[in-house]
């Protein structure tokens, strides 16, 4: 009995102790979309806590009319979108082959990958060879480097070879090529790792930030991470074409914090559709081998 | 024989051209840079290229060690490294032994929610929050404020980035760094489970015999990784929270090579620094690969 009370308290405690820390973990979060969405006065009077105080949309008015940003949202939606089908495709494709037992190469490149994916080159002669190949300030550099993972390569490969070997002998004497039976067959059935992979791969090309700062100086191939870099550092490009402060509902803040929400919002839409993907992903990737 | 082999080519050729691609990936965005690391005992100059600029042997290396600049900066990586292995790496295994604790499956998927989702935020979204919440009108000076104390520019103050560096990160990856442990929980068997109540073992212990002994195992996987990066923290992350107050404590050895290496084009010294970090990290791998044998039989290799 006292054993019983005493395990019922253990897992109310635990239970109390994650609600606090999730609270926790979404107490910033919170505090910057009622800074974007409250009034300069009442932002600078300290009174902006959880809540919008003097809730007021011109901070996004001024956000949703710059040009400059929208420019770098759409340029970010693309590279994500293309960078993200393009990498599926060639994931897929290396992976395939390296499932079967018939290409005879494949245990070779297994070793091959496995040192990429442990050792990094170091940062210079990354940037040289990526400069020598023409990538550099081309905006190719947003898409080029991120198509294939040695790490998610792993998880397709593994998800692969779990496939009973009978469909695909079957089709084969029938006559079905290997890209008929990888287009037709593997990948329809796979839509588990792809849709998995398909996050991870999306998350890195919407966030990269390394690759453009140090690849890229024209400033309009800069993607959504460069320009909100730039927005929070520095306050003469956020304040650019408001002539007097004085009469306006925002101020540096209202405006960081609102540019900060708009480049997190597809984030948070997409999220939700993919959730429930990304435990299986992780699950078969911590299945080694 | 010949024969076979010339038949097996032709059957099979779809899976060689299939490879194609990642092949050549693997080489130029890997392999090349990975052979490029010779650069760091050459005189590296841009017209020559890699192969044929002149060797210098250790000349960079011994630069690299006299240099007054990379006490600091090493001393600031071993710290930020050494922070992140003791305070921020065994959070989630906590937090996923927590989380296998509650049965109500709703709240169990709200609170797993609440944690994952900072991990979705790049580290210039991250940045901006932190600086946005330290900030003297932002939400950590008004709570401390409630307290009677006096406002502080955290972000612009070289004794917090070291807090703030190991808070953020686990605000960020904490949670994330749940889902392969909870994976490697729900492969216990849970007859183990049914056998220990049957003989009357309470919660915690069945937690400390039978979760957390077969957690083990991708416990120091994962920290045989994350040793191997010790001295590789991640630039993104402190290059977004730098301000030039908290040069002192927060310039390290990746934001040092972007610095000396990219913007000044030191490129044979800035890559003798990160293979000097490569080559740390191997070794620390290695060694902790042996005592982990030694431990247990888990490890890389």
């Amino acid at each position: 009995m006292v054993e019983a009370k005493r395990e019922r308290a253990f897992v109310t405690g635990v239970t109390i102790f994650l609600i606090l820390f999730s609270i926790a973990a979404i107490i910033p979060l919170l505090s910057v979309i009622s800074t974007s969405f409250s009034s300069k006065s009442v932002v600078d009077m300290n009174l902006v806590t959880l809540w919008p105080k003097e809730f007021t949309l011109d901070s996004w008015k001024y956000i949703i009319d710059r040009p400059d940003l929208w420019r770098s949202f759409f340029l970010t939606v693309g590279t994500t979108v293309i960078g993200t089908v393009l990498a599926l495709l060639m994931t897929a494709l290396f992976a395939y082959p390296l499932s079967k037992s018939e290409f005879r190469w494949g245990s070779v490149i297994m070793v091959c990958v496995v040192i990429a994916m442990i050792f990094k080159a170091p940062i210079v002669p990354y940037f040289l060879t990526v400069r020598s190949i023409g990538l550099y300030d081309n905006p190719l550099v947003l898409i080029l480097p991120h198509i294939l993972n040695p790490f998610n390569l792993i998880i397709m490969r593994t998800f692969f070879k779990q496939f009973p070997k009978e469909l695909e002998e079957a089709a084969l004497l029938e006559g079905c090529g290997y890209f008929r039976m990888l287009f037709h067959f593997v990948l329809p059935l796979s839509k588990a790792v792809m849709a998995t992979l398909a996050l991870f791969y999306g998350v890195v090309l919407w966030n990269q930030f390394q690759h453009p700062l140090f690849f890229l100086q024209d400033t309009n191939w800069f993607p959504l991470q460069i320009k909100i870099r730039q927005f929070i550092t520095d306050d003469s490009v956020m304040m650019a074409g408001a002539a007097s402060t004085v009469d306006l509902n925002y101020n540096e803040r209202t405006l960081r914090a609102a540019t900060v929400i708009f480049a997190i919002i597809p984030i948070i839409i997409v999220y939700p559709f993919l959730q429930k993907y990304f435990v299986k992903g992780a699950m078969l990737g911590s299945v080694k081998g | 024989m010949k024969a076979f082999a010339f038949h097996r080519m032709k059957v099979y050729w779809p899976l060689y051209v299939m490879a194609i691609p990642g092949i050549v990936f693997l080489i130029v965005f890997k392999f090349v840079p990975l052979g490029g690391a010779i650069i760091a005992f050459k005189d590296y100059s841009v017209f020559q290229g890699f192969g044929d600029s002149p060797w210098v042997g250790l000349k960079h290396f011994k630069t690299l060690i006299e240099h007054p600049d990379f006490a600091r900066v090493f001393g600031n990586t071993l710290m930020l490294g050494f922070l992140k292995l003791v305070l921020v790496f065994p959070v989630p295994v906590l937090l996923a032994l927590m989380i296998n604790e509650i049965r109500k499956s709703a709240l169990k998927k709200g609170i797993q929610t609440a944690l994952y989702i900072p991990h979705f935020l790049s580290w210039v979204i991250v940045g901006g929050i932190l600086f946005d919440f330290f900030s003297l009108s932002g939400l950590f000076n008004i709570v401390i404020g409630w307290f009677g104390l006096d406002p502080v520019l955290a972000m612009q103050e070289s004794d917090y980035f070291r807090p703030i560096y190991a808070i953020s990160s686990i605000w960020r990856d904490a949670g994330w760094g749940t889902v392969v442990y909870m994976a490697a929980i729900s492969a216990i068997d849970p007859q183990l489970y049914e056998s220990a109540m049957i003989d009357g073992a309470s919660k915690l212990r069945q937690i400390r015999h039978i979760t957390f002994p077969l957690l083990l195992p991708t416990v120091l996987v994962l920290f045989l990784l994350e040793i191997g990066n010790f001295l590789d923290l991640g630039f993104d992350q402190v290059f977004n929270m730098l301000t030039p107050m908290t040069y002192s404590v927060g310039d390290i050895l990746d934001t040092y090579v972007f610095r000396t290496g990219i913007q000044q084009g030191q490129y044979s010294f800035a890559t003798a620094v990160g293979l000097f970090q490569s080559v740390i990290g191997f070794i620390l791998v290695f060694v902790f690969n042996k005592l982990s044998k030694k431990v247990s039989d888990g490890g890389l290799w």
